[in-house]
């Protein structure tokens, strides 16, 4: 019978450890590796930073030029510029993404809390209406924009921005709402709570985060979308990827420009994918990662 | 004491069950603006194009647009261009895609063990699906691949590449290149979600079981995996094959037509050429073809959608 | 030949917190069914892993046969092992699940046919199980499958973590007995893990208990119950559990509800020794004798020099052959839990008088736990 009732201190001197040594040099070995391919891989993103602070005349060399002189030059140019351009963005961007929530929230809970009878189909119809081709209607979207006076509008943008994030809303946000415990629902429903109480006091508070993530998402896709704005707006509603078409002239040199506008241009998105990285999945599966 | 006979099991009146009409109308009145509003925005812009298809309408001349059956559609069918775009959407696409694919594998399976600095890494590496498309392409464009000041030139030096015009010689690659570039994060973060979800005693289970790094991973960790590079393929590819920024940005098509895929063809259609009925009809052909594939699209990302909520 | 061997094995996970296993010395026989048994936190799972090899060493050795395996990965220290939640390979069937190491160890396809069904055999699971994946599986079949897929691999040593916590209690006992049955068929030295002292006591040759890193105990589950080494062990064995009262010293023994238990002069010395005014008591329930008012007992057996103590019953648990008082002794007010021999008539209110001998009472040093004078 063996019986320890005073702790025994660990024989000091720690025998060798070749598995370990083996251990963490492979885990260095490790990530050395990821580093050198994180990097290799962010190093056009990293060109284009460093290429934004360059005067033009160092933007163009042979060979391309590391050390330099940096300057802000090209920023203030693309500042003085991007007035009109920036508004544009930022309103379509934040009116079709509030749309978007406006009309999804309902839409999502009629599709997962309180289903009807054939959500399956409503759910494949929003999810079709993404995969039509938009640029297939383009022709005759013109024409119905034309003739609507929509042409060069920012409604027009705002519109179509919102038809366009809108099923991808619904299937993240009903993803969200079909985490919601069924046994705070009931609790809610045995407290007397109705159809908006429901939505309102238990819902939407418990999906809070989840419909941050969604608003993200539809922002970094409206921000960065070109083809309409390109071919429905020309100069009252044009948008910054047409700031960003508009900094490539004719002539002349212009990487240093191009480069600071692509910089400022593209700061919003990556500071909120940045931000919200695990969100990113979600919304780009539709919902189908958590 | 009583004697407990048998008991004849009581008759049970069923109520005929259902929803009420009401309570039907409640659950679809808060689906409908966001349906109605889809349908219209949507569904409009495709009937109008239905209608111009059959059409001959010409944005150049006077003459009103008056019909003229489906002599369009044969003008689309019989378009060595709009095949040779569609062959090329497909092949953009599918390479895009996979390339992706194998890559995000890759990068996922570097960034699901620790080591330092693992999150910098991570950021670094989603950092190029997040930079504007448009300026993306751009960027390549020009300060990346400029046959006498770009880096690639400089940095392939070493191996003896001199002063490619890539955009030139190279022309589709280099969009290929771009468009993975950026979708190669995405199809990261899919497949980093999919080995995270792993249960961590399996792969214990397998340790003790006498299989390696690579046993496991070919034995368990692939066939874990299968749904989410599912996933990963059919949304890449709903994604890739509408790209547009990249084209008009880097080629705008050329050189010649070699870099024109689907989307940028109907774009030149509609601004270049004055056919509206042509384009109309192009574009039906291209939502009719989108449908046939999308049908089975549809069909497997019903069955990949309900891998997360069964659950292995 | 395979005994396993800790010798003085530890595993510390942070630089200054406590050891999570500390200085482990623990032998076990070739074809003993060890049980390793302890509350959570207590390092039982921590020790098995590093049997496994799936948690390094931070001090000591660890020895399968008369092998060294401290640093041997675990593929190559013939071991097999049942996980708690079973971590079955979710994509392969039965067969495949149960035939996986010997893939990875290279035998024959039809090798591994024959013995996967052996396996299967053994345990009960039929043929028609075989192709379908663990997913279509019960919980009890799931477990089963686990269990085969350890068999198979005709191990020197088995390992299990708590193999039964996530079956419900009557597929447990079933299984309980069924995987003793199994062992002590097989012959292969076992080493098992459990929080359940039930478990351990009615599967194990030896039970280990462990508490906060440490080995508290190792002994055959009637020497643990008969007798426990320090206050953890008398507590953590036995259910209900052994009552545990701390009382003052008194002149010849201790002091409990109005009487003095007289205690033996080995524990009178060694508590003078130790300058102590109180200890604790441990009495177990069915060592507290139900008497009737007159003093004489209402079971049987031979009770000389047994003292009485009076309580009054605050609840009455009836199992059916026995039943379990809840009584608040008098005096001192400390609260026991009595085990009675069959039926008594008694309700909540009522006075009950027990009968202790002296010498089913153990002392327990109050700061340390230590048993006074084993």
């Amino acid at each position: 019978m063996t019986a320890t009732a005073v702790p025994v201190r660990p024989l000091k001197g720690r025998e060798p450890r070749p598995q370990r040594f083996r251990e963490m040099s492979s885990q260095v070995g490790w990530g050395v590796l990821a580093w050198v391919v994180g990097i290799a891989f962010f190093l056009p993103v990293l060109w284009m930073v460093l290429t934004a602070f360059k005067p033009e005349s160092a933007a163009q060399t042979w060979p391309p030029k590391f050390t330099f002189s940096p300057t802000l030059a090209e920023f203030r140019l693309v500042f003085s510029g991007w007035g009109p351009f920036v508004t544009h963005s930022v309103i379509a961007t934040a009116v079709s993404t509030l749309l978007v929530l406006l009309l999804g929230v309902p839409a999502s809970y009629a599709l997962s809390v309180h289903p009807v009878k054939n959500w399956r189909d409503g759910l494949f119809f929003f999810i079709s209406t993404k995969m039509l081709p938009i640029v297939a209607a383009i022709g005759p979207l013109y024409v119905i924009a034309l003739k609507t006076h929509l042409l060069d509008s920012i409604w027009l943008l705002i519109i179509l921005y919102t038809a366009m994030n809108l099923p991808l809303a619904i299937w993240m946000i009903r993803s969200f709402m079909l985490e919601v415990p069924k046994e705070l629902l009931e609790a809610a429903r045995l407290d007397g709570a109705g159809r908006i109480r429901e939505i309102s006091g238990v819902i939407l508070p418990i999906i809070s985060p989840g419909l941050v993530s969604t608003a993200l998402i539809c922002v970094i896709f409206a921000w960065n979308e070109l083809f309409l704005a390109l071919n429905l707006t020309v100069t009252n509603a044009a948008t910054m990827p047409m700031f960003l078409i508009s900094s490539v002239p004719q002539e002349g040199l212009y990487l240093a420009h191009l480069s600071a506008a692509a910089v400022v241009a593209s700061i919003p998105v990556i500071l909120v994918g940045w931000i919200a990285q695990r969100s990113l999945v979600r919304g780009l599966s539709m919902g189908a990662i958590k | 004491m009583t004697v407990i006979e048998g008991v004849a099991p009581p008759k049970v009146e069923v109520r005929p069950r259902g929803v009420s009409r009401r309570e039907k109308w409640q659950r679809r009145l808060p689906l409908l603006p966001a349906l109605i509003y889809t349908i219209v925005v949507t569904q409009i812009p495709f009937v109008v194009t239905l209608w111009y298809s059959f059409q001959s309408y010409f944005w150049n001349t006077p003459a009103p647009a008056h019909f003229n059956g489906v002599s369009n559609y044969k003008t689309v069918f019989t378009n060595a261009a709009f095949r040779s775009a569609l062959v090329r959407s497909v092949v953009m696409t599918a390479t895009a895609v996979i390339v992706a694919m194998l890559l995000g594998v890759a990068f996922a399976v570097l960034l699901d063990r620790k080591f330092l600095g693992r999150g910098v890494v991570r950021t670094l590496i989603i950092t190029p699906f997040l930079v504007m498309p448009v300026a993306a392409a751009l960027v390549w464009a020009g300060p990346m691949l400029d046959p006498n000041f770009g880096l690639l030139n400089y940095l392939l030096q070493p191996f003896g590449v001199h002063h490619v015009a890539w955009l030139s010689t190279h022309a589709l690659s280099s969009v290929i290149v771009v468009m993975i570039w950026q979708w190669t994060p995405f199809m990261t973060l899919i497949i980093l979600a999919g080995l995270q979800s792993q249960p961590a005693d399996t792969l214990e289970a397998a340790k003790v079981d006498g299989a390696g790094a690579l046993a496991t991973f070919r034995e368990l960790t692939l066939p874990h995996l299968r749904p989410y590079i599912e996933l990963g393929v059919l949304l890449g590819s709903i994604y890739l094959v509408n790209v547009f920024d990249a084209v008009k940005a880097m080629t705008q098509g050329g050189p010649g037509t070699s870099t024109t895929n689907l989307p940028y063809y109907l774009y030149q259609q509609v601004n270049n050429a004055f056919d509206i009925g042509d384009a109309a009809a192009t574009g039906v052909v291209t939502v009719i073809l989108t449908i046939i594939v999308a049908t089975f699209a549809l069909r497997m990302f019903a069955r990949v959608f309900q891998f997360e909520e069964g659950g292995v | 030949m395979a005994q396993v061997k800790f010798v003085s094995a530890s595993r510390v996970y942070a630089k200054n917190a406590p050891p999570a296993v500390s200085a482990l010395d623990l032998d076990v026989k070739d074809g003993e069914f060890m049980v390793l048994v302890g509350p959570s936190g207590s390092g039982k799972t921590t020790a098995l892993r590093m049997l496994a090899g799936l948690e390094p060493l931070d001090g000591g050795r660890v020895e399968i046969g008369d092998r060294d395996v401290t640093f041997v990965p675990p593929k190559d220290r013939d071991i097999a092992m049942v996980f708690q939640n079973y971590a079955l390979y979710p994509q392969k069937t039965v067969a495949e699940n149960m035939g996986f190491a010997l893939k990875m160890a290279g035998v024959h396809k039809d090798e591994r046919a024959r013995r996967v069904r052996e396996a299967a055999r053994l345990l009960d699971l039929d043929d028609q199980l075989l192709n379908r994946k663990p997913k279509a599986l019960s919980g009890g079949q799931r477990q089963r499958v686990a269990m085969g897929r350890a068999i198979v691999r005709e191990p020197k040593v088995f390992l299990m973590d708590e193999p039964l916590s996530n079956l419900d209690a009557k597929l447990r006992v079933q299984t309980r007995s069924q995987i003793a049955e199994l062992q002590r068929r097989l012959e292969i030295t076992t080493v098992y893990v459990t929080h359940d002292q039930v478990e351990a006591m009615t599967m194990g040759h030896r039970v280990a208990v462990l508490a906060g890193g440490l080995l508290q105990q190792v002994d055959t589950p009637r020497h643990l119950y008969d007798n426990p080494v320090n206050q953890f062990v008398a507590g953590f064995i036995g259910s209900p559990a052994m009552n545990l009262q701390t009382v003052p010293l008194a002149e010849g023994g201790a002091r409990i509800a109005g009487t003095t238990l007289p205690l033996p002069p080995a524990v009178r010395t060694a508590a003078s020794r130790a300058d102590l005014k109180e200890l604790v008591l441990g009495i177990r329930p069915e060592h507290l004798h139900v008497a009737n008012g007159s003093g004489e007992l209402t079971g049987s057996g031979n009770l000389a020099g047994s003292r009485e103590l009076t309580g009054e019953v605050l609840l009455i648990e009836e199992l059916g052959a026995d039943a379990l008082l809840h009584v608040r002794l008098a005096e001192s007010g400390n609260l026991v839990v009595a085990r009675t021999e069959g039926r008594v008539s008694l309700s909540p209110g009522q006075k009950v008088t027990f009968r202790v001998r002296p010498e089913d009472v153990f002392a327990f040093h109050p700061v340390t736990g230590a048993r006074l004078a084993g």
